[in-house]
């Protein structure tokens, strides 16, 4: 069955492999995510804030949105549902609750979904609310029993379940202690189902009181350290969408590792993708007629008979001047492995000996896994504290997968940071930086400088002072996954135009010129002699901004026929460059299938030797 | 244009000398060849255009262009001027012996720069290079030498001799701490009276061609193996991006960047070839299409379009169009958007694969002071320039962050690449600090004080590091270039075992590994570390029914009979499991019912025909029922009292109907539906529904979590789908 296997790689298992590739990892998918925002519909929730500030309701659906919206961008196979309770109006499947309204139903986003919620905004969503769901009576006992439903009726597997209740009045029901007696239970059968029950609360005048009612409701925070209650109400949406992302994305361990200090010791670690370049999605192949999606299968077969071949027929083969050495997969495989996964300890050194530029891939984040090794914890956590105490960081050996080859990496200890709403910033852990081999540094031969002097550098420090601001790693958004989404979004919502977006990584030009005033001319005065054009020193180097693109085409590199046959006769056609070459085979009317100046010079002389 | 290309002639000494040694040591001849095999092998891996000559002397035989009379006898220019290739390592390997002879050093020097100046006069060499390998142990007429040097300087000539004892001065004072390799066979101490004229001769050679580090060109054998031992490292020319580096409209300043540091990946991959002929044209690979339907039915690659999802959408968007509407930018790019402290580039939020060093244009004396300028200003004030990156029009843009970089000897900017918001994975993780079941205490936390103390990797108060990663070259690429040559000289035999000097460059340095076994003690003991019992994914279904020896073995039993495809045993079992439902209610949902079978109940061994069975229940089978539905399967087949499609149905319904509980219980009794699915649907010679619904089943197995059923269907069936049965099921067959 395995063979059977092997020729099947359909494109869907590939699919699934896409995420985290680069880092040398993929998650096993056991199953989606799904999450439902359980949204308080009441009237307190539609108040508008002070000086215009949004209403509680109006901030929910912008971060539901944006939760829509990245989910279909990071993770589309999630599912996410939205539910209003509080409502006059009814709609649930089978109609047997009142007053809550299942707005999306458990399933993947997509853009229909976003533009409901997007009709829920602002002061027109407010009206849309009133008129479609209104706001009624309360019983969080029926909203949770609903939400079970939703679960209930998902055929597929889930791997975890999250519940969002995002409301701003801390004892929905008045006082009222059955409904709330029916609450906790329903909320502790869902706990029982494995649902992660959070609470989103809101501000609202006098303070959230989170002890009264709600502490029964929510899940223990993970850590038993209380952080979760002891949060202060989200008044602004920045916050909330911080705490809704926190809780959100989900953590995968790329990989279960151990980190071996020692014979016998071995501290059990998960490996942690923070940060994943993420890319386009692959395109999806549709049938032409009908657009639904295809598969496609790839199979090897032998050309002459035809027949599909078994992977035991097949052999891997490289060609070493002229000379092929053929090897069996399995032994392909082989050659790269050195040792099963794991980290190894090889020892401390000063955090200094950690240089900037020994940089090839992003770094992986490690935690410790208690559930693997009992014990890991404790162990790990003496470490960083040591480790950070003394400035040290851990020298390791590291193969991250089944034959991976070895890697050094350096664990960087990080200490846990939270701002001041203690939510956390920074989480506790190491993190992972590999490390370059020799054969990763390239030689460089660095041109002779000469050095700016004092005064010279003075002046560019008031330029640098000038064009200050706070870095932040979330703050730039990459215009081109941006722009492939908005086009999509345009074209799945039969949108006129795509949205506009700001590129952020464009220099705002004219706001650094503001800025910097007369202090560009001071500077070039002093470093620049006069006349100095940047531009012409090459030969015509092009500027790179400015006047639109496809004038840059090279000259036309022509020469006469007689020109060249004397040169094919000579033998000298190699002295003549590949775009001349190009350009003669065009002349020609020869076609070329390569780029390679041997080739072009073979069909040129196929075609004049005629 | 063909860019750098050097000869070289490798010059051995094969005489007789050469072959002495003292007991236990190996004789200069075999070092020298190993020197030389390992250099050849290292010629051809890296591929490189570079050619190469081999020249014996005090060979038995002579024939070289200069030999006449008794002039240059006893030197054999073994092969000319060419390419390295595997043939010449055979040789090496096979054709070259000590010989009896004994050859003037210099006269086989004479004839390797022949060699070399004749040969090099069509083609275009810009490094000449001889290597000499001897003992130095023939008398050399010294009459010539200046001659010889001059012509070696005026032709460019270099020369490089490898020898068996080092040439620093302490040999010479017949000092024997290092020089204890020349290994004189009755002489015992130091080198011959031969040797040492030679070895003045070589020193004056050396330092006459370069006085200051003419004599850095003299190795000695062994310490030529080993650096030869390591393949060589994959060197890349760095290539040169030029660009301007601006602030706002007005600031520009020519830079030029290269790649500094990036993951450098082998040059050459696999190819696929057929295992019989080698040939990899025997073997093509192909990518079908097909529709999602039951039949896969196969489409044409100009029949489908392009899309893309949008969450659970999956809008049509044509090549065209995307072009069209995708992001355009101005193309080359390397913009500063900011300025920003450096505290707040973070070093792990770099991302990206390479790090680039930017310089100013070369010859642009001005474009260098302004950005010198500016790295002392970054520098000084502790600042990094936060910049926009576009290598071409093509590429996407990039945001990143040019730090200052001050050495001794030049200054540049080093661009790492930063992430967008989209990369990044908001996790919070439980505070470790906040816990106190995981907080260590004092004792524990000493303990690794002590450990970090006897594992620090730096010595001396200036921190020397005693273990630079940067400095190994990659183990991936020297394994598999060891295992690359080992099967092109010796095919067909197992690949070797890694060498042992690779393992040791991996590992703790000696002194770490004895300093830190006492603080590992002692963590061992502080910290007790219990790994958790787990229960794994389970796999067969040995696993799976555990401790319930009985049924494993019946479900074992059943699961071979299956899989030979001997219906009639095979339903005994479907029979069995057929009793036990009837017993549990008829919802499936109530988890009452789904407690695993009684072992008892199923250990009665006598054999029961399924057809008695099915013969007292066959009047009343109108429908697939929920009971036993293979039994009613094969009797509505039989009975031919529906059609066969709907029979089909109303089974595939059921089996749906049991696998939406997840219990072993009911997987089995799906399984022996799927084998009824199975035979009736040879005997009647219709494969095609039976494929097309396992077609889609094993689709569906990883959304409803059902692989554990999936597993076990594997075991129990060898061959899956129905072959033949005069029906192609082309597209369905491995």
């Amino acid at each position: 069955m395995a063979e059977w296997n092997a020729f099947y790689k359909n494109e869907d298992d590939e699919e699934d492999q896409e995420e985290g590739e680069q880092s040398g990892g993929d998650y096993k998918i056991t199953g989606r995510d799904s999450l439902v925002f359980l949204v308080d519909a009441s009237k307190e929730m539609f108040i508008k804030g002070e000086d215009g500030q949004p209403s509680n309701f109006d901030m929910t659906m912008q971060v539901v949105r944006s939760v829509y919206t990245s989910k279909i961008i990071s993770s589309h196979r999630d599912l996410v549902a939205l539910v209003f309770y509080g409502t006059e109006q009814s709609k649930n499947p089978r109609n047997s609750f009142k007053h809550v309204y299942v707005y999306h139903d458990l399933d993947e986003p997509g853009a229909k979904r976003v533009q409901d919620v997007d009709a829920l905004r602002g002061g027109k969503g407010a009206e849309l609310a009133a008129k479609t769901m209104g706001s009624g009576e309360t019983s969080l006992g029926d909203a949770l029993w609903c939400c079970a439903n939703l679960y209930g009726d998902i055929k597929l597997r889930l791997s975890q379940k999250r519940l969002m209740i995002f409301t701003c009045r801390d004892e929905p029901h008045g006082g009222d202690s059955v409904k709330d007696r029916q609450a906790r239970t329903k909320a502790s059968d869902l706990k029982e189902t494995g649902v992660r029950i959070d609470l989103m609360h809101l501000m609202k005048p006098g303070g959230f009181n989170v002890a009264s009612f709600f502490r029964d409701i929510v899940s223990p925070p993970e850590d038993e350290s209380e952080l979760g209650l002891q949060l202060e109400p989200c008044d602004k949406l920045e916050d909330l969408q911080k705490r809704v992302r926190a809780k959100e994305q989900r953590k995968r361990a790329m990989a279960r590792l151990n980190l071996c200090l020692g014979e016998g010791i071995n501290v059990a670690v998960g490996i942690y993708t923070t940060a994943v370049t993420a890319r386009k999605p692959a395109p999806v192949r549709l049938y032409r007629e009908t657009n639904e999606p295809v598969r496609s299968k790839t199979r090897t077969f032998h050309t002459q008979t035809g027949s599909l071949l078994l992977p035991s027929e097949i052999k891997k083969a490289q060609v070493y001047s002229k000379k092929q050495i053929v090897m069996e997969k399995d032994e392909v495989d082989a050659i790269k492995k050195f040792d099963d996964p794991g980290m190894f300890l090889l020892g401390f050194k000063p955090m200094e000996k950690l240089k900037r530029h020994h940089h090839i891939r992003p770094a992986v984040f490690l935690y410790p896994e208690e559930d693997e090794v009992k014990g890991s914890a404790c162990l790990f956590s003496a470490l960083l504290t040591k480790c950070s105490e003394r400035n040290v960081f851990a020298l390791c050996r590291c193969i991250a997968r089944r034959n991976y080859p070895p890697r050094f990496v350096a664990l960087v200890p990080q200490k846990e940071e939270v701002d001041e709403g203690k939510v956390q910033i920074t989480p506790p852990g190491f993190n992972v930086i590999y490390l370059p081999f020799a054969d990763d540094i390239r030689t460089l031969d660095p041109p002779n400088c000469p050095v700016a002097s004092q005064i010279q550098v003075d002046k560019m420090k008031e330029i640098v002072s000038k064009l200050r601001f706070k870095y932040r790693s979330d703050a730039f958004e990459n215009p081109v996954i941006q722009q492939h989404y908005r086009n999509l979004e345009a074209l799945a919502l039969d949108m006129m135009a795509p949205e506009d977006m700001e590129d952020l990584i464009m220099p705002k030009v004219d706001e650094i010129d503001a800025r910097l005033g007369p202090l560009v001319e001071e500077f070039k005065d002093l470093v620049y002699p006069f006349n100095y054009n940047p531009d012409s020193k090459p030969p015509a180097k092009r500027k790179t901004a400015g006047t639109g693109g496809g004038a840059e085409k090279k000259p036309k590199v022509e020469m006469p026929e007689d020109e060249l046959r004397a040169h094919m006769q000579n033998g000298t056609l190699g002295k003549l460059t590949v775009p001349v070459l190009k350009e003669a085979c065009k002349q020609f009317g020869v076609r070329t299938t390569g780029t390679k100046k041997q080739e072009l010079i073979d069909a040129l002389t196929e075609r004049l030797g005629s | 244009m063909a860019g750098a290309k050097s000869a070289l002639v490798l010059c051995m000494d094969v005489g007789f000398s050469m072959s002495n040694s003292a007991p236990g040591e190996e004789p200069p001849f075999e070092l020298a060849k190993k020197v030389i095999q390992k250099f050849v092998q290292r010629q051809v891996f890296a591929e490189t255009k570079d050619e190469l000559a081999l020249v014996l002397f005090g060979t038995d035989s002579t024939k070289n262009p200069l030999a006449k009379d008794d002039q240059y006898q006893n030197i054999t220019v073994h092969r000319h001027l060419m390419v390295p290739d595997f043939e010449l390592l055979d040789e090496i390997e096979n054709q070259i012996h000590p010989e009896s002879q004994q050859a003037d050093w210099l006269d086989a020097l004479v004839v390797c720069m022949d060699l070399l100046q004749t040969a090099t006069k069509e083609k275009k060499c810009d490094r000449l290079n001889i290597v000499f390998l001897t003992d130095l142990n023939t008398e050399a007429s010294s009459e010539q030498l200046d001659v010889i040097i001059n012509n070696l300087k005026k032709a460019g000539i270099t020369l490089q001799f490898f020898l068996p004892f080092p040439a620093g001065d302490d040999v010479e004072g017949g000092g024997d701490a290092e020089g204890r390799d020349p290994g004189q066979p009755g002489t015992g101490k130091g080198l011959s009276k031969e040797q040492k004229s030679g070895l003045d001769m070589v020193k004056h050679i050396m330092l006459s061609l370069d006085e200051e580090d003419g004599l850095e060109e003299i190795y000695s054998f062994s310490k030529a193996i080993e650096q030869l031992c390591m393949f060589k490292r994959i060197e890349r020319r760095p290539m040169a991006w030029p660009c301007q580096l601006t602030i706002g409209s007005c600031l520009p300043i020519r830079i030029v960047g290269y790649k500094a540091v990036t993951e450098e990946k082998l040059k050459k991959t696999w190819t696929t070839v057929d295992a019989q002929t080698n040939q990899k044209d025997d073997v093509k690979r192909e990518t079908v299409y097909c529709l999602d339907d039951d039949n896969e039915t196969e489409v044409q690659k100009d029949d489908t379009i392009q899309g893309f999802r949008y969450g659970s959408d999956i809008v049509p968007f044509s090549k065209v169009d995307q072009d069209q509407m995708k992001y355009k930018h101005d193309g080359k790019c390397f913009a500063v958007l900011g300025f920003s402290k450096q505290s707040m580039v973070r070093r792990h939020q770099f991302m990206g694969t390479q790090v680039i060093k930017i310089f100013s244009a070369k010859d642009d004396e001005h474009a260098g002071v302004a950005l010198s300028a500016l790295i002392r200003a970054l520098d000084e004030l502790n600042m990094v320039a936060i910049v926009r990156y576009a290598y071409d029009r093509r590429s996407n843009p990039q945001v990143g962050a040019a730090f200052p970089c001050i050495k001794q000897d030049y200054e540049c900017l080093m661009y790492v690449q930063l992430p967008f918001m989209e990369d990044l994975r908001h996790f919070a993780f439980p505070s470790l600090a906040n816990n106190k079941k995981f907080t260590p205490s004092d004792p524990q936390l000493a303990a690794v004080d002590s450990l970090i103390d006897s594992m620090m990797l730096v010595e001396g108060d200036d921190q020397k590091d005693m273990f630079k990663v940067h400095h190994i070259p990659n183990p991936a690429f020297q394994r598999h270039f060891q295992c690359l040559h080992h099967r092109a000289v010796n095919p067909g035999t197992p690949l070797p075992p890694m060498e042992p000097w690779l393992k040791a460059a991996l590992e703790r340095p000696d002194v770490i590994s004895e300093r830190c076994q006492a603080p590992l003690e002692e963590i061992k003991r502080k910290f007790p570390l219990t790994e958790v019992e787990k229960k794994k994914a389970l796999k067969t279904s040995a696993q799976i029914f555990g401790k319930e020896k009985q049924l494993k073995k019946m479900v074992h039993t059943a699961a071979k009979i299956i899989g030979h495809g001997i219906p009639s045993v095979a339903s005994i079992y479907a029979t069995r499991t057929s009793h036990k439902a009837q017993k549990v209610p008829d919802d499936p949902s109530h988890p009452a019912s789904s407690e695993e079978p009684d072992a008892k109940k199923a250990k009665g061994d006598e054999e029961e025909d399924e057809y008695n069975l099915a013969d007292i229940a066959e009047g009343s089978v109108t429908s697939v029922g929920s009971v036993d539905p293979a039994r009613d399967f094969r009797t509505l087949i039989r009975k031919k009292s529906l059609p066969f499609g709907e029979v089909c149905q109303q089974l595939t319904r059921r089996i749906e109907q049991l696998l939406s509980n997840k219990n072993t219980h009911y997987y089995m009794k799906s399984i022996t539906c799927i084998q009824a699915f199975r035979e009736q649907s040879i005997k009647l010679g219709d494969a095609s529904l039976y494929n097309g619904y396992l077609q889609s089943l094993k689709r569906s197995i990883p959304n409803r979590g059902l692989e554990v059923f999936w597993d076990l269907l594997l075991q129990g069936m060898i061959s899956f789908y129905i072959q033949g049965c005069g029906i192609s099921l082309k597209s369905h067959l491995p």
